[in-house]
């Protein structure tokens, strides 16, 4: 579908490399405007109660963000190569699950059931991979049918009450602080760092973003579009997992509905974030701003004492504002007037 | 032959008895049965009426959660909104006093109402605003679920008797859901012989070819989220009823179970294969596989593990009739 609106409402004389350089840019545009929006948003804030804008709200906002950002680059990969990962929410409970029960309260052996774990979760998305790319099973279907299983089994591991605690050495490293600033924070700033080379600007992204772009195309160019796509998805995989064991180590304890409130976000913050949700465009840096933004305004929501209701109805129609204005229609349109400025 | 639109022909030549297969109920009907069949094997007492009556009851709110479902997906969408529209009206139904049969009706009016308002915003976004499905559907499933939220904070609220017991009970012996449920089948095989039904189809097989032929695609995308909209209200409707009472979390459950149910019935996502009546017949086996899997003694624990797997399956299977289609045309 991205690639019959190029084909089909691009002015036929725009040679490709131009319009490509335009989706470039118009994606910097809007990770721009998200990040202008959660600044503003935490200013403004100010002005309704001065406990606001400070600088331990956005410690807290950066704080609660990061398992949201650690869950959504995954989405966000999966989702650039045209994919849906309905998973994670599941692999969120059985990274938290497995580890509370594996380490049992203790650093025994931390330093390799924490790698065992990441490793079956992220063969847990090779087997979605494999349903999506060689049984061609639609992405939707396969990833909820493998949540489903897994959630199943975690229930079936833990009959019903997960058991254990995370390692103390965890737990305490969701509570150091290092210069000052939460250790979780330095460690958002690290898989931020990493994220962004990985998918912007790596050989494995590129290839990503080429198979999300137009898969034809890159098999032509000699790319494994397959073998791209299982890994998109056991990177997701292992992402969600990381996320349930920080998670579980943050809380001092796993549940069965740990990962649940992750799943529709991972996707909002990456939609939100200027991704298009049928692949082939989007940045982490975009997802990033995503999740701060919805984070934020969760985070506002709350403080300002907003019941339940008005809170998710605000949220829902951030998500549907930033839909609206994010669309690629209205950059080609704050391009061209642009353009025409820079002539007049 | 002409129901499917733009490549019936095609398809009709590819022979008509696989095609058949295909594209109608058949395949998930039989295995319905064979599964009904097993259920009645080891629990002999589900053929009593009671037993009969609560098992439709039990279905009739998925099944029509999937059949709505199902027109967004045949044209090629995707409707998360199930879920919303489903906790609002719910929890609207439960605390709207309307007594008697004329107050059920005004109830069903009133849940119609918003299941088909929501139902058109999705579609003005979506065919308007040309933005995503998934994504503004997300968008409107979350406010629906906020919405839910401030007409009841908690679950609560009462239906009148006349929803709890008429509604729930038979007419002529058999279960008032199974009447629904029959009518949602001559529905389906009335509207898919329109011109509304065919476009519906086609707009889904190929979006460009449907434009050229001169049909509305815009339009007939709208009209799929309000009708899906619809079904979904209904579906809450009856839920209420069923349960009578109301929440506003009813909707989350569905979520994820009215797609595999529009799965196993062989609905190809991504457009313009399957049918409504395949859609409820998956559902009423989703949920009729939960009794078998309960009566065989599967602890409840690993009931998702065979659910999964069956979806995976099921998949494949449609996948593999289509291609002995393909290939079956050589001789």
């Amino acid at each position: 579908m991205t690639q019959s609106s190029e084909t089909m409402d691009g002015p036929a004389t725009t040679p490709q490399d131009t319009r490509r350089a335009q989706r470039l840019s118009s994606t910097s545009v809007a990770v721009i405007a998200i990040y202008g929006l959660v600044v503003a948003m935490i200013l403004l804030s100010r002005a309704v109660s001065p406990a606001f804008g400070g600088l331990s709200q956005v410690e807290t906002i950066f704080y609660l963000a990061a398992f949201l950002v650690f869950c959504a680059f995954g989405q966000g990969l999966v989702i650039l190569v045209r994919g849906l990962d309905l998973s994670i929410a599941s692999l969120i409970t059985l990274g938290g699950v497995l580890s509370t029960a594996l380490m049992a309260g203790s650093n025994d052996g931390l330093f390799y059931i924490l790698p065992a774990i990441l490793l079956a979760c992220a063969l847990i998305g090779v087997v979605s991979g494999i349903g999506v790319t060689f049984f061609a099973i639609p992405p939707f279907i396969m990833t909820m049918a493998v949540g489903i299983i897994v959630y199943s089994l975690c229930l079936g591991f833990t009959q019903g009450t997960p058991r254990g605690f995370p390692s103390p050495l965890l737990r305490d490293l969701m509570q150091a602080r290092l210069l000052a600033i939460p250790a979780p924070i330095w460690l958002l700033l690290a898989f931020v760092a990493v994220g962004t080379v990985l998918q912007g600007y790596s050989a494995f992204g590129r290839k990503l973003n080429a198979v999300g772009n137009n898969p034809e195309a890159a098999y032509v160019a000699g790319l494994s579009a397959r073998t791209l796509t299982i890994s998109a998805y056991a990177v997701s995989a292992a992402c969600a997992g990381l996320t349930g064991i920080l998670l579980a180590a943050y809380a001092n304890g796993a549940t069965l509905r740990m990962g649940d409130d992750y799943l529709l976000p991972s996707i909002a913050a990456v939609v939100v974030g200027g991704s298009s949700i049928l692949g082939g465009r989007g940045s982490f840096l975009g997802t990033v701003g995503g999740a701060l933004l919805l984070t934020t305004l969760a985070t506002i929501l709350s403080a300002l004492g907003i019941g339940q209701g008005w809170k998710t109805i605000l949220e829902g129609l951030v998500i549907l504002v930033a839909l609206i204005v994010l669309r690629e229609q209205v950059f080609d349109a704050l391009q061209a007037g642009l353009r025409g400025l820079k002539k007049g | 032959m002409s129901d499917t639109g733009i490549s019936s022909s095609s398809f009709a030549a590819r022979g008509p008895s696989l095609r058949a297969l295909a594209e109608s109920a058949l395949l998930i009907a039989t295995i319905y049965l064979i599964m009904g069949a097993i259920y009645v094997s080891v629990q002999p007492s589900a053929l009593s009426a009671y037993s009969i009556e609560s098992l439709f009851n039990n279905s009739l709110p998925l099944m029509l959660a999937a059949a709505g479902a199902t027109f967004v997906i045949l044209q090629g969408g995707f409707d998360l909104s199930v879920a919303g529209v489903i906790s609002l009206v719910n929890v609207v139904v439960a605390v709207t006093p309307l007594e008697g049969p004329l107050g059920a009706l005004g109830l069903l009016a009133i849940a119609l109402l918003i299941g088909m308002g929501v139902g058109a915003v999705n579609g003005l976004i979506v065919a308007g605003l040309k933005i995503q499905a998934i994504a503004a559907t997300l968008a409107t499933m979350i406010v629906c679920q906020g919405a839910a939220l401030l007409v009841l904070g908690a679950p609560g609220g009462y239906v009148s008797d006349f929803m709890a017991y008429e509604l729930t009970g038979s007419v002529l012996g058999v279960p008032l859901a199974l009447w629904i449920a029959l009518a949602g089948v001559a529905l389906w095989s009335v509207y898919r012989r329109t011109d509304a039904g065919r476009n519906l189809l086609a707009v889904g097989q190929d979006r460009k070819a449907a434009a050229l032929s001169g049909i509305d695609v815009a339009r007939t995308e709208f009209f799929s989220f309000v009708w899906a909209g619809a079904y979904y209200a209904l579906a809450a409707y009856m839920l209420a009823a069923q349960t009578s009472t109301g929440s506003p979390n009813a909707g989350e459950p569905f979520l994820l179970l009215t797609f595999a149910a529009v799965a196993l019935g062989g609905t190809a996502f991504g457009g313009g294969r399957g049918s409504v009546t395949a859609s409820l017949f998956g559902a009423a086996t989703l949920m009729l596989m939960q009794k078998v899997m309960f009566a065989l003694g599967v602890s409840s624990f690993y009931t998702g593990v065979i659910q999964g797997l069956i979806m995976i399956l099921a998949v494949l299977f449609a996948a593999g009739v289509q291609l002995a289609i393909r290939s079956g045309k050589r001789p």
